[in-house]
């Protein structure tokens, strides 16, 4: 979910997060939550659509979960 | 009149253990000091990597570097005991006293180079394990019984030690050259080059009775860390850019 918002320039409409990221509402609804309740997106207002961004903390998160593939990858965990 | 003696036992130890040439004394250290440094960062993000998913693999390895780094971290502590504390003994006059000081740095030295022969083996020996995806067995208590008749016969035959540590390389060079035909990543070809280069300072120290050849291993290895290092800077770079080419916040 945060690649694809990434991808979107770090915001984007929650229906298209829903298609893009290939999940059903009631999973988007479920990994959304969890995700704003640890501060790694947020919702907000943009001209009275409902939009949502990614959050600094988001990005960090991010690249370190990038970093750790990468890690991982190479030794082949 | 009581020094000499003494003296001339140091310089045996310097010699038997660590056959290092009198211009190097120190260098060597500062060797395994980079060398300790590259493998705590390692298990730092392989410890990272088991925190964010939960994957024991990624504990193991970690722990296999740790072991390592905890290896070198008695080589350097035993190496400047040895290396910087000689002169000590030089304002004791009475022989009985200078006795009990050289029987302590004997017990010193032996607990300091076994602890570092052991907690090598056993981390080369999970990496091991890690690469070759090995599953949790009974054999691990016979590796491990082995492991540790090896650093205490390491200590009568410095050789054992070496060529234990090249024949677990080797292994582990192999695992890791069967990962990359799969992967086929320049991550993992980077680190099957660092792995050949440690098993080649290994196969150097087996005949370093030759203190040149122990200066030469000593700088392959060095260079085998510095490989290391380009590895955990292209693994961290390559997480940077990805934030930085799709985001900008």
């Amino acid at each position: 979910m945060l690649a694809v918002i990434l991808e979107k320039s770090g915001r984007i409409k929650p229906t298209h997060l829903m298609y893009k990221a290939n999940l059903s509402h009631n999973q988007m609804k479920l990994y959304l939550s969890e995700l704003i309740k640890n501060g790694l997106v947020e919702n907000f207002d943009n001209s009275g659509k409902r939009m949502i961004r990614i959050t600094k903390k988001g990005v960090d998160f991010y690249s370190k979960y990038g970093q750790m593939r990468e890690f991982e990858k190479t030794f082949g965990i | 009149m009581f020094h000499k003696p003494f003296k001339l036992k140091i310089a045996l130890y310097k010699m038997k253990i660590v056959f290092t040439p009198d211009w190097f004394l120190g260098k060597d250290v500062l060797i395994d000091a980079f060398s300790f440094l590259i493998l705590l960062t390692l298990f730092i993000f392989a410890y990272k990597s088991y925190k964010l998913s939960k994957n024991k693999n990624s504990l193991y390895l970690g722990i296999g570097f740790l072991l390592i780094a905890f290896g070198e971290l008695s080589t350097i502590l035993t190496k400047l005991v040895l290396y910087y504390d000689t002169t000590f003994t030089q304002t004791v006059g009475q022989m009985i006293v200078t006795y009990h000081i050289v029987r302590s740095t004997d017990i010193l030295f032996n607990i300091g180079f076994f602890l570092h022969k052991l907690f090598t083996l056993l981390g080369l020996y999970a990496l091991y394990r890690v690469a070759a995806k090995e599953r949790p067995s009974k054999e691990i208590l016979l590796g491990l019984y082995f492991l540790l008749a090896l650093s205490i016969f390491g200590s009568m035959f410095y050789y054992v030690f070496h060529l234990t540590t090249l024949i677990i390389l080797i292994l582990i060079i192999c695992a890791y050259y069967n990962i990359y035909k799969k992967n086929k990543l320049l991550n993992t070809k980077i680190l099957i080059i660092a792995f050949v280069l440690l098993a080649l300072s290994h196969s150097t120290f087996l005949f370093s009775r030759l203190p040149s050849l122990y200066v030469v291993g000593q700088i392959i290895q060095l260079i085998s860390y510095v490989i290391f290092l380009s590895l955990i800077i292209v693994i961290w770079k390559n997480g940077k850019k990805k934030k930085q080419n799709k985001h900008n916040i």
